[in-house]
């Protein structure tokens, strides 16, 4: 753009993209440690070593706690810092408020692990954080708004770019989530603990609704916001449709919110709430593989890319990802599946393909696009990349093929007759028939996190041989 | 109108995104407050409520299995299947947990479902296998949680805990006129481990007579577990039930 | 209220709404991609993340 005269370092606030951008490298990779350690404690308990602090039920939600929040929010907050403001040609609104939510962010993720380890927890899945905790991301999160809504605003392109939207749902469906689902009465003004406000059938619902579209906007919509953006400039073509792009976006946002209750099925819910967020489970393949076409056709006509690209393979392979747990989710959410596949592993290995494939890969693909940039320098290593994306790739594969297994059998052992009528197994034959698979599991998680650890000693030779500053010459050039 | 605005005008924009995000929460969670069959009436022939609020020592247990993440590798929720019968019991009526803030359903079996885990084994058997399951069931993946049974049971704030219970609806009582309530609603029997004001007292009584750690002298950490364990899924006597009863409120 | 009280009844809401939400998604669909000028125009927009160096 002809308009741009000043050195990008200047008009754009990139020093707090760079610290989200750090503090996302940390995050996966403490957080990733710990899902290996927990993993290896279902395979052998003895790892628990009668310390309260680093029993599995203690440390599982620290797990889940350090992916969502700290790599995953870490990687939204920089991506969208990064994205809002290259997109609408406007430097972040409210100067130290960004720098605010930084901190405000990383004193949460830290304070929410302690709070875990410690044992004050609210019992309530990826909600476990205590109420004060919980008051506190409420602030932060509305200055994320009034920072991202606040950049929008001072825009100098008319248009709001599609990435954004996506970006915002996110934004405003986590504070309608958050708010709801953490409704609790404390139990003094100076306890950490509390009672959820609902009980019973109502709170279950409450916090599935919660717990899906968690999964729904932090893990889904927001980063479809980052695909929209970094498929297309890594790619260096526009996106195949953005007709498509805006379809896409209304359908996804509507229907994900009906779906939550597929979680609770055959409980104690009435009926017709399970069977209607069945019906929107399976419409919301539509819109899901919509997007999934829309990021990997922007690749049509440079197909070579996935060959010579590394940083390529990583979106175009964590899109797949999505495709495939987009279709296995609205299929575990049909009543008949479910009675299979829920309470077994297979859930959990449908989290992950999700949660591996398609978040840690979009977001490692972006980082390696985004850092050097903010850098202004080159990959380290090109090569290294290129290790990381097969070893990623090799630990998924390990985890979910061992938890398909895993799940599928156990939800066939439990069910299983004998000639009589009588259970053919008892509960503990189950346990003990996981065990190999458990392995397995953690094996994965170990490839999938010497991946990550290389991409950490990869970044810090980027970021060691880059600058913060831009370099002379490429100021001449610009000029 | 035209989309075109929409995608100009960040207003436009925030509110319809707002309403589209709404639908869903307002049509399948809001009614389940106001629909009466969501949680069944479950009665005694004389009347008197069968599902009442945990006593106490039960309560703090229950704090206790939430503090160690019991719930992410037990479900308490019994499906209406076959199996599950046999291996569990009576599938789980939505009144079992209209007491339970929060709710704790689960969502995994690493470990199988306690919804009707009370009065299955004894005590004995619960403290020797919270403190080392492998020692009862070698194939156990469980941690073992020694701690349990050495920790005192912190007592002190009880009745800020029921306090707080009381907010969001759990009819523990104050004062005579609620006990009276509850007495009327649940029997005496129930009603008097409700009355805040004897918390700490009724806990400490249930905790010697039960002497579920198999140690009457102190209140551990151990007696309001396994309290908590022994009392989950006994409350409805399902003998005085038709077999098709409950299958209309589903 | 007759007709009321049949919107109440779940074996009834449950292919309404079915229809309703399907009329909605053909319309959506007829929009986006039903006009060539609107498709247009629609489409301007997919180069603005290019222009931003």
């Amino acid at each position: 753009m002809a308009t741009v005269s000043v050195a990008a370092s200047e008009q754009y606030n990139y020093d707090i993209v760079r610290k989200f951008a750090i503090m996302t490298l940390v995050w996966g990779a403490v957080g990733m440690l710990v899902g290996v350690y927990i993993a290896s404690e279902l395979a052998f308990p003895f790892l628990n070593f009668d310390i309260p602090y680093i029993t599995f039920g203690r440390l599982r939600p620290v797990h889940t706690g350090a992916v969502i929040f700290g790599f995953g929010g870490s990687a939204l907050f920089a991506t969208s810092y990064y994205i809002v403001q290259r997109t609408c040609q406007a430097r972040l609104f409210g100067g130290g408020l960004s720098t605010f939510t930084f901190w405000g962010w990383q004193t949460i993720i830290v304070l929410a692990a302690l709070g875990d380890v410690l044992g004050y927890s609210q019992g309530r899945e990826y909600a476990e954080m205590c109420w004060p905790i919980d008051l506190l991301i409420e602030v932060v999160w509305v200055a994320y708004l009034a920072v991202f809504v606040g950049t929008i605003m001072k825009r100098k392109q008319e248009h709001i770019y599609v990435a954004n939207w996506f970006y915002l749902a996110f934004i405003l469906a986590t504070a309608l989530l958050h708010t709801f689902n953490n409704l609790a009465v404390p139990i003094s003004m100076f306890s950490l603990e509390s009672y959820s406000l609902f009980s019973g059938a109502q709170d279950a619902m409450t916090q599935w609704w919660y717990g899906h579209n968690a999964v729904g906007f932090f893990l889904t919509a927001a980063f479809l916001g980052m695909m929209y953006y970094f498929v297309p400039k890594q790619a260096g073509r526009p996106v195949y449709s953005y007709r498509l792009s805006i379809v896409h976006f209304w359908a996804l946002i509507f229907l994900y919110m009906w779906a939550g209750t597929h979680h609770l099925h055959w409980t104690a819910i009435p009926d017709w709430t399970s069977t209607l967020a069945a019906t929107f489970s399976i419409m919301l393949l539509l819109p899901s593989w919509g997007g999934m076409i829309n990021g990997i056709m922007t690749l049509s006509g440079a197909w070579e890319k996935l060959r010579t690209d590394p940083v390529m393979r990583f979106l175009i392979v964590s899109l797949s990802f999505y495709g495939m747990s987009t279709f296995e989710g609205p299929m575990m959410s049909l009543k008949d599946v479910n009675a299979l596949s829920h309470y077994t592993d297979w859930t959990v290995g449908h989290v992950h393909s999700g949660a591996l494939g398609w978040v840690a890969m979009i977001s490692f693909g972006s980082l390696y696009h985004m850092i050097p940039r903010l850098w202004n320098t080159n990959m380290y290593s090109n090569k290294l990349i290129n290790v990381h994306f097969w070893l990623a790739t090799i630990g998924i594969l390990l985890y979910i093929t061992a938890m398909w297994i895993s799940g599928i059998m156990q939800g066939l052992m439990w069910r299983a007759f004998d000639d009589f009528g009588n259970l053919q197994y008892s509960f503990v034959e189950s346990v003990a028939a996981m065990h190999p698979f458990y392995v397995m599991r953690a094996l994965g998680g170990v490839f999938f996190l010497s991946g990550m650890l290389l991409m950490c000693y990869n970044m810090f030779k980027t970021i060691k041989q880059g600058s913060a500053e831009p370099q002379t010459d490429a100021v001449a050039a610009a000029a | 109108m035209k989309h075109d605005k929409i995608e100009r005008n960040l207003g436009l924009m925030l509110v319809l995104t707002m309403l589209a995000i709404s639908a869903g929460g307002l049509v399948e969670i809001v009614p389940l407050f106001f629909i009466k069959d969501t949680v069944e009436s479950v009665k005694t022939a004389d009347g008197k409520e069968m599902v009442h609020p945990y006593s106490p020592l039960e309560l703090r247990g229950r704090d206790i299995y939430i503090r160690e993440g019991c719930y992410l590798c037990h479900s308490q929720m019994i499906r209406p299947f076959r199996d599950e019968a046999l291996r569990y019991g009576h599938y789980s009526l939505a009144a079992e947990s209209k007491y339970d803030h929060p709710f704790q359903w689960g969502s995994k079996r690493t470990g199988p479902d306690l919804a009707r885990v009370g009065g299955k084994y004894s005590n004995d058997w619960h403290v020797q296998h919270l403190t080392a399951p492998r020692s009862m069931v070698p194939e156990s993946v469980m941690p073992n949680y020694p701690w349990l049974i050495k920790t005192p049971l912190d007592t002190s704030d009880i009745g800020l805990r029921m306090a707080a219970l009381r907010v969001t609806g759990v009819p523990y009582s104050k004062g005579e006129a609620e006990y009276q309530q509850n007495v009327k609603t649940f029997g005496e029997d129930v009603a008097k481990n409700l009355r805040i004001e004897n918390a700490e007292a009724n806990l400490r009584a249930q905790a010697a007579s039960g002497n579920y750690d198999n140690n009457p002298s102190d209140v551990t950490e151990m007696d309001a577990l396994v309290a908590y364990l022994q009392v989950l899924g006994t409350m409805v006597d399902f003998k005085q039930f038709d077999d098709d009863y409950f299958v209309k409120f589903r | 209220m007759e007709m009321l009280m049949w919107f109440t009844k779940f074996e009834n809401t449950k292919p309404l709404a079915l229809v309703i939400f399907f009329t909605l998604f053909c319309m959506i669909l007829y929009y986006v991609f039903g006009s060539k000028q609107r498709g247009e125009r629609l489409e301007d927009h997919k180069n603005i993340p290019l222009q931003d160096d």
